[in-house]
């Protein structure tokens, strides 16, 4: 028990010094990607190569992704501030958001099995 | 006082997690989503307390310092399922970002056709994507971050409760497309969706998820305006 939080600690601590070098490699090379997602490349680059080792990150990564929902709950909580907008325009922003999901599905589901198809025929 | 605010905060904030969390492990209903429920929850409770947002904002920022570090986490499932990745690379690749760009086209276009003001356009464009990066490319492109993350979360709930059955309508049966479509539309959400319905499309979940959030950070700071007129 002690082991394994110890674990989750120092390897968070190793999973944050990448993100803080994914931002900082985004700053100094002007890039139009967030912080956090150069730092997912760079950790990818790490386990394809060889440097990192998956058991090396997954008790800290396997602990941050079960729990990735709650992230975003406090984040959510913000909606508090678009009270007044959700009550003018919320069924409007409620369609948007059906239509373009719905586009979306339908479009990459149908492509890939069409595509998919075709290649193991 | 502020100190015992912040740590009620914290406190308020996981317990409606952890509880939300097992209600929807034993139930599985798209509709009892934890996000969804806690901050319903959570904001019920700052508005009976008479609480603002302003002061729920310290215990906010503690509670999402490591939202970066578990976006690199990642790397984790994507590294694992990098041989599912290379045998079906085309049909991954194109098929995700396809998703990407016409799910983009149809929010702006819809959103533009009801006079929809652009600052919520912007925070429309990275929607489908995982919040934290969807908030990064939103605070980028000019738009309000945490109306993204909300449009975000609406969308993983949408497409969780809408997706399987708008593909199996379709006749969509293989799982990798299904996978993909999930992931690339409704992010987390989707994958998690995507996982109960078999192994293959849950990682075809996330291999879409990682995929259309770099694709869509690249591509909208140029595909983002062609829509704005």
């Amino acid at each position: 028990m002690t082991t394994r939080f110890i674990n989750i600690a120092w390897q968070t601590l190793l999973l944050w010094l990448v993100f803080r070098c994914g931002s900082y490699l985004v700053g100094i090379l002007h890039l139009a990607l967030p912080g956090n997602v150069a730092g997912m490349l760079l950790m990818f680059a790490l386990l394809s190569t060889g440097i990192v080792k998956p058991a090396l990150i997954e008790a800290g990564g396997g602990f941050l992704l079960k729990h990735f929902a709650f992230f975003f709950i406090p984040i959510s909580v913000g909606l508090m501030a678009f009270g007044p907008l959700m009550r003018q325009s919320g069924l409007t922003l409620l369609a948007i958001l059906t239509v373009s999901a719905a586009v979306g599905i339908v479009i990459t589901g149908v492509f890939v099995q069409s595509m998919h198809a075709r290649s193991s025929r | 006082m502020s100190m015992l605010l912040f740590t009620g905060f914290v406190v308020l904030t996981v317990a409606a997690y952890l509880a939300t969390r097992r209600i929807f492990l034993a139930y599985k209903y798209p509709l009892l989503n934890p996000v969804f429920l806690s901050t319903l929850l959570i904001i019920a409770a700052l508005k009976a307390g008479g609480y603002t947002l302003a002061e729920y904002q310290p215990a906010k920022e503690a509670m999402t310092l490591l939202l970066g570090p578990a976006t690199v986490a990642l790397a984790l499932p994507l590294y694992n399922n990098r041989g599912v990745l290379r045998n079906h690379a085309l049909p991954v690749l194109a098929g995700v970002c396809a998703g990407c760009l016409s799910t983009i086209a149809a929010a702006l276009v819809a959103g533009r056709l009801l006079g929809v003001a652009k600052g919520v356009l912007l925070s429309l464009g990275p929607k489908s994507v995982t919040v934290p990066i969807a908030v990064e490319i939103s605070r980028i492109a000019g738009g309000e971050p945490t109306l993204t993350a909300a449009f975000v979360v609406a969308t993983g709930m949408i497409g969780s409760i809408l997706g399987p059955v708008t593909l199996s309508l379709l006749r969509v049966k293989n799982p990798i497309a299904r996978g993909l479509a999930l992931g690339t539309i409704s992010h987390g959400q989707g994958t998690a969706v995507a996982l109960l319905e078999g192994e293959t499309a849950g990682a075809m979940g996330g291999v879409a998820m990682a995929i259309a959030a770099v694709f869509t950070a690249l591509i909208a700071p140029y595909y983002l305006p062609l829509f704005l007129g």
